[in-house]
């Protein structure tokens, strides 16, 4: 495989994992917010707030 | 929950047409042309003649052809390596020999010195895709070529024109590199949409003072920095492949989008390093509507450069001899793919900022009770 090939699939692998890793990272970063605001208000209920 | 169903259903579209854009790049469209040696290969194998290459400036000394003053010493600057690629088409057609400069170089090339400007003029106002015509201002004296197809014609007149045909410079230096434009192109396309969105939620913050609108701005502009990245990175690939270095900071478009880049990197960071929500908001919305100002620059960079220097291809051709039929299609697709995966990526954005907010106002009212 010649080096413009392998140029053309690094330059795809950059944009596909650039891409996803940013989506895993949003989805990651919700699911933390998620489960903050849940712990907070739980604990709100359990101290009767 | 309805949102979050959407939200999966537009990642999936989007993921099934990169997936299928990838695909036509790969499989679908045609190389522009058979490989052949690289420019740098090329200038080695000259010989006769003083060649010196500084970055992508060719310069080019022959010796004056018969009948001219010895002292009209030639000196011809081939403006760069991304204009040179395009007269190699005449030898992917066969009308010329690889050798052409060896062959010929009395009987093609005559310069006198006296360039008033480093391009030939017009190859780069023509863009990439187009028939080259230029019509050089400089002193240009020496023979026809025009037997061979690919001729600097070199009459009384001054003028200088080179090629016959949009086919004869569609070659490129690295065929299947050139493929890396179906990734490169709309992740730049995006990064000027993000901007502009960002631009349009900061004119509208600054005059409703909605948060919401804030949100959308720097929701877009955290994806445009991260499209910017990707094309920032993508396009050195190519280049190392076409033109034989990565980077080249007296290209204008590559300068401009580097700007633009930084820019918004300080965009982010600006937020980052401001706490209070309504101060941050402001401060974001006239950064983002004073940083605008970059996009065009980047934009049209490669558009004007006879004047702001550019190597850098034009990717809508303003005359004949655009994109391939499957060159066309692909793009549109890839165009469409990165948009919807852009709408995609900034409602889950807004979205995550959107509970970030709810946070840290569940923090305050908690905070403030206690």
């Amino acid at each position: 495989m010649s080096s413009s090939w392998t140029a053309l699939y690094v330059a795809y692998s950059i944009v596909w994992v650039g891409v996803f890793v940013y989506l895993a990272y949003l989805h990651l970063r919700q699911r933390r917010v998620d489960r903050d605001i849940r712990t907070l208000r739980e604990e709100v209920l359990r101290h009767g707030k | 929950m309805r949102t979050e169903r959407v939200g999966k259903y537009l990642i999936a579209v989007s993921a099934i047409l990169v997936l299928l854009t990838t695909y036509l790049a790969i499989f679908y469209v045609p190389l522009p042309a058979t490989s052949v040696r690289s420019a740098n290969d090329i200038l080695s194998s000259l010989d006769g003649n003083s060649i010196t290459v500084v970055g992508f400036i060719v310069d080019l000394k022959v010796t004056p052809p018969p009948g001219l003053d010895a002292s009209e010493r030639i000196n011809f600057t081939l403006a760069d390596f991304s204009d040179y690629q395009r007269y190699r088409g005449a030898i992917s057609d066969g009308v010329l020999e690889e050798g052409w400069w060896t062959v010929r170089p009395l009987d093609v090339l005559a310069f006198t010195g006296g360039w008033t400007g480093p391009y030939l003029g017009g190859i780069l106002s023509n863009g990439t895709n187009v028939s080259v015509t230029g019509v050089v201002t400089a002193g240009a004296v020496g023979p026809n070529s025009a037997a061979t197809g690919f001729h600097i014609g070199v009459s009384g007149s001054r003028n200088v024109d080179i090629g016959t045909s949009a086919a004869e410079f569609s070659i490129m230096t690295a065929p299947v590199a050139q493929k890396i434009f179906y990734f490169h192109m709309p992740s730049a396309w995006i990064c000027y949409l993000a901007f502009f969105v960002t631009l349009l939620s900061s004119v509208f913050y600054l005059k409703t003072r909605n948060p919401k609108y804030d949100r959308w701005a720097f929701s877009a502009a955290e994806l445009g920095v991260l499209f910017a990245t990707l094309a920032i990175l993508t396009g050195p690939i190519w280049a190392k492949q076409e033109w034989g270095v990565y980077w080249r900071w007296q290209d204008t478009k590559l300068t401009t989008t580097f700007v633009l880049w930084l820019v918004y990197i300080g965009y982010l960071m600006l937020r980052a390093s401001m706490q209070e929500p309504g101060a941050r908001a402001r401060v974001a919305a006239v950064y983002g509507i004073v940083g605008f100002v970059t996009v065009p620059m980047s934009l049209l960079s490669s558009r004007i450069a006879p004047l702001l220097r550019s190597g850098h291809p034009q990717v809508i051709a303003t005359s004949s001899g655009g994109l391939s039929p499957e060159s066309g299609l692909t793009v549109g697709i890839a165009v469409v793919a990165f948009t919807v995966l852009f709408i995609t990526m900034l409602i889950k954005r807004v979205e995550v900022a959107e509970s970030e907010e709810e946070l840290e106002e569940l923090k305050r009212e908690v905070g403030g009770e206690a």
